[in-house]
C-alpha cells in the first residue's frame, strides 16, 4: 500500500474536505483514485462522474501542483507521497 | 512582488515598489467586487500552486514586454461589493509595454492561476464557472 495527498478546491472542498490523506495499492493510478474516492463519498461520484462512469469535463487535476490532462493522464500510475488536487475550472481576478 | 492575501490591497504601496528612474510609464489594473446582485464573494485559492503560477506568469511578462517591475496582489477570503480583489501593476520604459504586459498578466491570471470565486446573496450561493 501506499500513502497519498488528496486536496479539493472550492466545489470540490466543500464535498471532500480541503485535506486528506488515503492509502492505496501500489501502482494505482489516477483513474483509481478517483474511482476510491467515488466509493468512499456518493456526493463526489455524482458530482465529477456522469452516468456512464466518465469523468466530467469541469473536473480539473493537479498532480504535486502540475495540470495533468484528464483526457490522457488518467491511466498515469501514482507513486508513494503523491498530490493529487481535485477543482473546478478556474476563476480567478 | 506577488502575493496572495486576506488583507486589503495598496495600491500606493505597489507603485512605489515599481518605480525607478528608468521607468517612464506605469500601468495598473484593478479588479474590483461587481454588483451581480450578490451581496458578497468568496476567494479561494490554492495558495502555493497559485503564487508559483503568478511568479512564472510575472518572469514571462518582464521578458516578452520588456518590463522593468511587476507587482500582483490577489485577495482571498470574504469581500463585498466594491472591494479589490486583485490588482496589477506594471512599469516599463514606455506606455506600449506596460499596457501589453498589464494585460497579458491579467488574462494568463484568468487562464491559469488556481483561484476561485463563490457569489453569496439572498437568492443562494454559487461558484463562478461552474457549468
Amino acid at each position: 500500500m501506499m500513502l497519498l495527498k488528496v486536496l479539493a478546491f472550492a466545489g470540490f472542498r466543500e464535498i471532500l474536505g480541503k485535506e486528506r490523506e488515503l492509502e492505496i495499492n501500489e501502482e494505482a493510478t489516477v483513474k483509481e483514485l478517483l474511482d476510491e474516492l467515488a466509493r468512499l463519498n456518493p456526493r463526489f461520484k455524482e458530482a465529477a462522474f456522469d452516468d456512464s462512469g466518465e469523468l466530467r469535463d469541469y473536473v480539473l487535476l493537479m498532480i504535486n501542483r502540475k495540470r495533468i490532462d484528464p483526457g490522457q493522464d488518467l491511466s498515469r500510475p501514482l507513486q508513494e507521497g503523491d498530490e493529487l488536487a481535485i477543482f473546478p475550472p478556474l476563476a480567478g481576478g | 512582488m506577488i502575493k496572495i492575501t486576506e488583507e486589503d490591497i495598496s495600491l500606493d504601496e505597489m507603485m512605489k515598489r515599481a518605480r525607478s528612474k528608468d521607468t517612464g510609464a506605469t500601468v495598473t489594473f484593478l479588479g474590483t467586487v461587481r454588483d451581480d446582485g450578490m451581496e458578497r464573494i468568496e476567494v479561494e485559492a490554492f495558495r502555493e500552486a497559485a503564487q508559483a503560477e503568478l511568479e512564472a506568469i510575472r518572469v514571462e511578462a518582464m521578458s516578452r514586454f520588456h518590463l522593468m517591475a511587476v507587482e500582483v496582489v490577489h485577495r482571498t477570503g470574504s469581500l463585498v461589493v466594491g472591494e479589490s480583489i486583485v490588482a496589477i501593476v506594471c512599469s516599463a520604459a514606455h506606455r506600449e509595454e506596460a499596457f501589453s504586459g498589464c494585460r497579458y498578466i491579467i488574462e494568463e491570471l484568468k487562464k491559469r492561476a488556481p483561484l476561485w470565486k463563490k457569489e453569496l446573496g439572498e437568492k443562494g450561493e454559487r461558484w463562478v464557472g461552474r457549468t
